[in-house]
C-alpha cells in the first residue's frame, strides 16, 4: 500500500508538487497501479538472460571533433553577462 | 478527377512532376480542407500557414526552373508535436512547454525537408505521448473523424485523425507502446511502427527512449512505404540508430506464413474479433497459409511495459525545470527547496501519475522486484517472438482489443486505460515492426489489423498489407461536410 | 597515535578531447563567454540525444591500464538521477557496477614509491556538470544563482580508491605520480584550473566515515586531510564519537564545514542508459591500446637507468618533471651524451626555470632549445670550456636565445688550457693574497681557496685541473716559474 507518506516521499524525489486533490486521487490509483504490476514478481529471477537488445561497437563511435553548433541555443531568462538564472542554495 | 485535397501522396508527386497543378494550389486546397473541418477535429496544435505557403512557391519555382524537386515535393505532412520541429512551438501538448521553439530539426524533418515536404504544422497528443485518447492534452481533446464523439485514439490522435480528415496528405507519428497504430485503427488509416533502431531519434521528445520509434501514419500503403523510405537509415545524432535497406512497393503478390495470436483475438471485443477472423480468411483468398499460435509470455507484456516506459519517463522528464526554456518564473521565488517542485506543478496528471511510478519502481529496494524482472520479461519475450518468426513470416491480430470509445469513458480509471495498449506494446518491448490496417467498420467506428514481423523485415509487412488492402473494399473518407 | 584510514575519489577531466564526451562542442570551455560553449546536447534540450566520443573511451581505458584495472570487453552507461541547476538533464551519464557489465575499469592497483599498494576500486567515464556562480550583489540577480553550461558534457574520468592510506603523505605520494601519470598519457594536464577535484573520505579507528567535498586541486587535498584528521581527534578527545557525515572544504578558511543535511538524502535511482547501447571494446583492444599507448613513467624511469646509463637520482627528477624529460630526449636525438646533457638539465637549467614552473607550457615560452643545450654539451666535452663558464654561458642563453658558440665567441669565454697564462693568473693570486698562501701551506683546505681566487681571475676560463696542479706544485716550491 502507498501510504500518504510514501506519496510525499516520491514526489519529492520527483520534484513535483501534488494538488490537494491529486494527494486525495493518487494514493489508491498508484496503488492498483502497483498491483497490477506486482505480477512481474512471478517471473524466475534467471541471470542467465541477457537484458541487452542492442550492442554498439567501438569504431562506429563518434570521432573526437569539434563542431560548434551555430544555433542560439538558450533564449530564456539570460542576464546580461550570458548566464541563465536558476534556483539559489539556502 | 478526384479532389485535389483528396489526393494520395504519390499521386500529388506524380500531379506536380506532370503539372497537372501547382504545388501553391495543392496547398491552398488543403488549407481550406483544415478551415473546413478542423473547427470539429481540433487535430491541429500549431497550423504553419506561412511556412506551407511559401514552401509550396518555391518547388513550383524549381519546378519552373526544372531542379530537382525532391520524392516527396509538395506532400504536405502534418508532426506530431513532440518531434522537434526547428523556429516551430513543439509543446507536446503540454503546458510546461507551451513556449518551447526548438534551435534544430529533428532528423526525421531534416529528410523530410531535403525531399521537398512540406510541414503543415503540428499535431495533437495526449501530454509527452502518455495516454490512448488525446484526453491527456494540456490544451484540447482530438475528435474521431468518423464519429466526434468519440476518441481517435492516441497518443498520436491529432495525426491519426488529421490524415483520416485530409487535413495532411501523411502525417508523422511516435509510437512508444502503440501511439501510432492505436489511432491509426481507430481513426481507419495505416500507420507503422518501425524495428528500433531503424528511423532516427533524434529530436523526438523521449517519453521511453528503449520503446519509442517515429513512424508514418498515411492513408494508403503505397504513401507509407515512401514516407518509410525517407525517414529510415543510420544517423550520426542517434546512437541507437542502425542501416536498414529499403522498402519496395511490391509489384507481384506473395505468398506469406500468416500466424494468428490466439489470445489477442479471445480477449477482443467480439465484433473486433470476427473481423481479425474474417480477414485471416482473406489471407487464405490471397494465397497464404494461416495458422493459430500462442504467445506465453504475453501475459507479463503489459505489466513490464508500464514499468519500463514509466522508470525512463521519470528519468527523462527531469529536465522540465524551467531553467534553459519555459515560462518566465517571477524572480524572488527561486528557491533551492521548492523551485523545481513548484515549476513542475504544472505537468498534467496522467504525466505526474507515471513520473511517480517511475521513481518508485527505480527506487533502492524495488528496482530488482520490477524494473530488473520489467527488462527480464522483455528479453524472453523477445526471444519467443523471433522464435516464431522462424516458422512465420508475420502475426496478425487485432491492432487494439476494443472499438473507439466515448470521451470520458476510461479517463477515470488509469488501468482501464492502460489495458487497450495490451495489443501493441508487444511489437514495442521487442522491438519489431508493426503496422496497423484498416479492415472494416463495426457500426461506423473503424478496426485495424495489427501485422508484426521480425527485426528490420518492414518489406514483410508491406508485402502483407499492400496484398490486403486492394481486396479490402471499405470507405476510406469520412463523411464529415 | 590514532588509525587514520582514508580514501579517494578524484575527478579529472580528459582535457586532451577535442570535443565534449557527449557532442561535439569543445573540451576545452576554459576563457569563453558564459553559454557561448553549447549545443542541444550539453544543454538537455528536448529530443536531444547523447553521442558518445571514441576518444574519451581510449583515454579512460589508458588510464585504467596504467592504474593496473580491469578493462571488460563491454562497458555501458548509466544515469545518475539528481535534481542541481547546473545539470542540465537534471541527471548526470555515468557508470555503475552491477549486473555483470562493468565501467571502463575496475579492481586495480597502484603502487607507491615504498611499494605499497593502494587498491583502485573503479574508474568510470561520466559527463561534467555545468557551473553555478554565485553573483555578489546586483538586485536583480540577488536570489537567483546564475548557471553557465559551457562546461558541461566534458568528459571526467572518476577514480575511485579503497580506503587504504594511512595519512596525508601516502595521499600526497599518490597524487603526485597519478598527475604524472595523467599527464604522461596525455590525459589531463591537472595544471589547468578545475581539470582535478576530489573528494576524500576519512575515518579514524574504525570510526564513521567523514567525506569531504569539493577539494578543487591536489595541493588542498593535504591540508584538507590534515583539517579533518585534527578536528576528529579533537571531537574524540572529546569523548564524542563522530558522526558519518559529508562535509564541504573551505579552500578560503581551509576548514571542512558540515554540508546541509538533505543533501546526503539522495536516491539516485540509477538505470541503463536506454540512449546509449552496450559498447563492445572487443578481445583485442587492450592489447592493441597498449601497443599505441604513450610511454608511463616507472617504464620511462627503468628506460632512463638502462638505455642512458642515468643515476636512480638523477632519472627520477628528470621523470618528475615530464616536460624537461621530454626536452633531454629531444636534446639526445642532436647530441647522444645523456650523462652532461643530464647533467646541465637537472642542475643548472633546472635552477634556472625553477621559479617558473608553475605554468603549463613553460618549456615553450624558452629561448633555450635542445640546440642549445646539444652545442653547450660539445663544448664541455670538447673541452672548450669550463662547467662553470658552462654556466654564465646558460644565463646568457636563457637572456638571449644565442647559440652557445657565438655567446663563447663574443664574450671570449673559451677554456684557457694554456699553462703559461694560467700560471701568470696563479703568480698573481700568489702575489696578492700572501696569507692565504702561507695558510695554504699548512691547511690543505685552503687551496680551495687560492683555486677559487684564480678562476675568478681568469673569469672561471682556466682548465681547473691545470690551475690545481700549478698552484700544488708552487706551494711546495715556491721559486719554480
Amino acid at each position: 500500500m502507498i501510504s500518504k507518506e510514501d506519496l510525499e516521499h516520491l514526489a519529492q524525489i520527483s520534484r513535483i508538487n501534488l494538488t490537494e486533490y491529486e494527494l486525495e486521487k493518487f494514493p489508491k490509483q498508484l496503488d492498483k497501479t502497483i498491483e497490477y504490476i506486482d505480477i512481474l514478481g512471478e517471473l524466475a529471477s534467471d541471470d542467465s538472460v541477457n537484458l541487452d537488445l542492442q550492442e554498439l561497437r567501438f569504431e562506429e563511435l563518434r570521432t573526437d571533433e569539434i563542431r560548434m553548433s551555430n544555433n542560439k541555443q538558450l533564449n530564456k531568462n539570460i542576464t546580461e553577462d550570458g548566464f541563465l538564472r536558476g534556483p539559489k542554495m539556502k | 478527377m478526384t479532389k485535389l485535397d483528396d489526393l494520395l501522396a504519390y499521386e500529388v508527386v506524380e500531379g506536380l512532376t506532370e503539372g497537372q497543378f501547382t504545388a501553391e494550389e495543392y496547398v491552398i486546397s488543403i488549407l481550406k480542407r483544415i478551415e473546413e473541418v478542423e473547427p470539429k477535429i481540433h487535430s491541429f496544435i500549431t497550423l504553419d500557414t506561412e511556412g506551407a505557403l511559401s514552401s509550396a512557391k518555391l518547388i513550383d519555382k524549381k519546378i519552373r526552373e526544372k531542379e530537382d524537386i525532391g520524392q516527396l515535393a509538395g506532400v504536405t505532412v502534418g508532426i506530431k508535436d513532440n518531434i522537434s520541429t526547428k523556429g516551430i512551438k513543439t509543446t507536446c501538448a503540454s503546458k510546461i512547454l507551451e513556449n518551447y521553439v526548438p534551435t534544430y530539426d529533428a532528423t526525421v524533418i531534416r529528410n523530410l525537408k531535403e525531399n521537398g515536404a512540406i510541414l503543415l504544422g503540428k499535431l495533437n497528443l495526449d501530454e509527452f505521448g502518455m495516454g490512448s485518447t488525446t484526453e491527456y492534452s494540456r490544451y484540447h481533446p482530438t475528435h474521431n473523424p468518423w464519429n466526434l464523439d468519440y476518441v481517435p485514439g492516441g497518443s498520436s490522435g491529432g495525426s491519426g485523425a488529421a490524415v483520416a480528415a485530409g487535413e495532411c496528405t501523411v502525417a508523422l507519428g511516435s509510437d512508444t507502446g502503440g501511439s501510432i497504430r492505436c489511432p491509426s485503427s481507430f481513426c481507419s488509416v495505416v500507420g507503422l511502427k518501425p524495428t528500433y533502431g531503424r528511423v532516427s531519434r533524434s529530436g523526438l521528445i523521449s517519453y521511453a527512449n528503449s520503446l519509442e520509434q517515429i513512424g508514418p501514419i498515411c492513408r494508403s500503403v503505397k504513401d507509407l512505404v515512401m514516407m518509410l523510405n525517407i525517414i529510415s537509415g543510420k544517423d550520426a545524432m542517434d546512437n541507437t540508430s542502425m542501416p536498414s535497406s529499403p522498402i519496395t512497393v511490391p509489384n507481384k503478390s506473395n505468398k506469406l506464413n500468416v500466424a494468428v495470436i490466439k489470445e489477442l483475438i479471445t480477449d477482443s471485443d467480439q465484433e473486433v474479433a470476427k473481423s481479425v477472423y474474417s480477414t485471416s480468411e482473406k489471407f487464405q483468398e490471397i494465397g497464404c497459409s494461416c495458422e493459430e499460435v500462442s504467445i506465453k509470455n504475453l501475459h507479463y507484456a503489459l505489466p513490464s511495459y508500464y514499468t519500463l516506459a514509466s522508470a525512463e519517463a521519470s528519468s527523462n522528464l527531469a529536465r522540465y525545470d524551467n531553467i534553459r526554456y519555459g515560462f518566465d518564473y517571477p524572480i524572488g521565488e527561486y528557491k533551492w527547496d521548492t523551485y523545481f517542485s513548484n515549476v513542475r506543478e504544472n505537468f498534467g496528471e496522467e504525466v505526474k501519475r507515471r513520473i511517480l511510478i517511475g521513481s518508485y519502481v527505480l527506487s533502492s529496494g524495488y528496482y530488482g522486484k520490477y524494473y530488473l524482472k520489467a527488462r527480464r520479461l522483455r528479453s524472453l519475450l523477445r526471444l519467443e517472438l523471433l522464435t516464431l518468426f522462424k516458422k512465420y513470416d508475420v502475426l496478425i491480430g487485432p491492432t487494439m482489443p476494443i472499438l473507439p470509445f466515448k470521451f470520458g469513458e476510461k479517463i477515470d480509471d488509469p488501468i482501464k486505460m492502460y489495458l487497450v495498449d495490451v495489443n501493441t506494446v508487444i511489437a514495442n518491448l521487442a522491438g519489431i515492426p508493426a503496422i496497423s490496417l484498416p479492415i472494416g467498420f463495426s457500426n461506423g467506428l473503424p478496426i485495424g489489423l495489427q501485422i508484426m514481423a521480425a527485426p528490420f523485415e518492414e518489406q514483410k509487412l508491406i508485402d502483407a498489407s499492400y496484398e490486403l488492402e486492394r481486396v479490402i473494399d471499405i470507405q476510406r473518407r469520412p463523411n464529415l461536410i | 597515535m590514532s588509525m587514520v584510514m582514508i580514501g579517494l575519489e578524484i575527478h579529472a577531466q580528459i582535457t586532451a578531447l577535442n570535443s565534449k564526451l557527449f557532442c561535439s562542442c569543445r573540451g576545452n570551455y576554459r576563457d569563453l563567454r558564459p553559454n557561448r560553449n553549447i549545443c542541444e546536447i550539453c544543454c538537455g534540450l528536448p529530443g536531444s540525444l547523447p553521442n558518445i566520443n571514441q576518444k574519451a573511451i581510449e583515454y579512460s581505458t589508458m588510464t585504467s591500464i596504467a592504474l593496473g584495472c580491469k578493462v571488460p570487453d563491454k562497458i555501458m552507461f548509466y544515469r545518475k538521477n539528481y535534481f542541481y541547476p547546473d545539470l542540465p538533464k537534471n541527471f548526470q551519464i555515468t557508470q555503475y557496477n552491477v549486473d555483470g557489465i562493468s565501467s571502463i575499469g575496475i579492481d586495480g592497483k597502484y603502487e607507491l614509491d615504498d611499494s605499497k599498494q593502494i587498491r583502485i576500486s573503479r574508474i568510470q567515464l561520466e559527463e561534467d556538470p555545468g557551473r553555478i556562480v554565485y553573483s555578489e550583489g546586483g538586485m536583480n540577480v540577488r536570489n537567483t544563482a546564475l548557471i553557465d553550461y559551457n562546461r558541461a558534457g566534458v568528459a571526467l574520468i572518476e577514480i575511485v580508491t579503497e580506503p587504504d592510506f594511512t595519512g596525508p603523505r601516502e595521499v600526497r605520494q599518490f597524487l603526485n605520480k597519478l598527475s604524472l601519470t595523467l599527464e604522461h598519457l596525455g590525459v589531463c594536464d591537472t595544471l589547468l584550473e578545475g581539470s582535478v577535484r576530489c573528494d576524500v573520505n576519512v575515518s579514524m579507528n574504525g570510526g564513521n566515515k567523514v567525506e569531504i567535498k569539493n577539494i578543487n586541486s591536489f595541493k588542498e587535498v593535504e591540508k584538507a586531510i590534515n583539517y579533518e584528521i585534527t578536528r576528529q581527534s579533537s571531537v574524540y578527545n572529546r569523548n564524542l564519537s563522530i558522526e558519518h557525515e559529508t562535509r564541504h572544504w573551505d579552500d578560503k578558511k581551509k576548514i571542512t564545514f558540515k554540508a546541509r543535511s538533505k543533501e546526503e538524502e539522495h536516491d539516485y535511482r540509477y538505470f541503463p542508459e536506454p540512449d546509449i547501447p552496450v559498447i563492445v571494446l572487443g578481445s583485442d583492444f587492450v592489447a592493441n591500446l597498449k601497443e599505441r599507448m604513450p610511454e608511463l613513467p616507472n617504464q620511462r624511469f627503468e628506460r632512463f637507468k638502462l638505455k642512458y646509463k642515468l643515476s636512480e637520482h638523477t632519472s627520477n627528477i628528470l621523470i618528475n618533471d615530464k616536460k624537461l624529460a621530454d626536452f633531454f630526449e629531444s636534446t639526445l636525438k642532436l647530441h647522444f651524451s645523456p650523462t652532461e646533457i643530464a647533467n646541465i638539465l637537472v642542475t643548472d637549467f633546472k635552477s634556472l626555470i625553477e621559479n617558473d614552473n608553475e605554468s603549463t607550457d613553460y618549456l615553450k615560452n624558452l629561448k633555450v632549445k635542445p640546440e642549445h643545450i646539444a652545442e653547450l654539451a660539445k663544448l664541455i666535452e670538447g673541452n672548450k670550456i669550463s662547467r662553470i663558464t658552462a654556466k654564465d654561458i646558460l644565463v646568457k642563453i636563457f637572456e638571449s636565445g644565442k647559440l652557445p658558440s657565438e655567446v663563447v665567441n663574443s664574450s671570449n669565454s673559451y677554456k684557457i688550457a694554456d699553462e703559461k697564462t694560467i700560471m701568470d693568473a696563479v703568480q698573481s693570486v700568489f702575489d696578492t693574497e700572501k696569507s692565504a698562501v702561507e695558510d695554504a701551506k699548512k691547511n690543505t683546505e685552503a687551496i680551495n681557496f687560492l683555486l677559487g681566487k684564480v678562476m675568478k681571475f681568469t673569469n672561471g676560463r682556466a682548465d681547473p685541473k691545470i690551475a690545481r696542479r700549478l698552484i700544488n706544485s708552487k706551494l711546495s716550491d715556491p721559486e719554480k716559474q
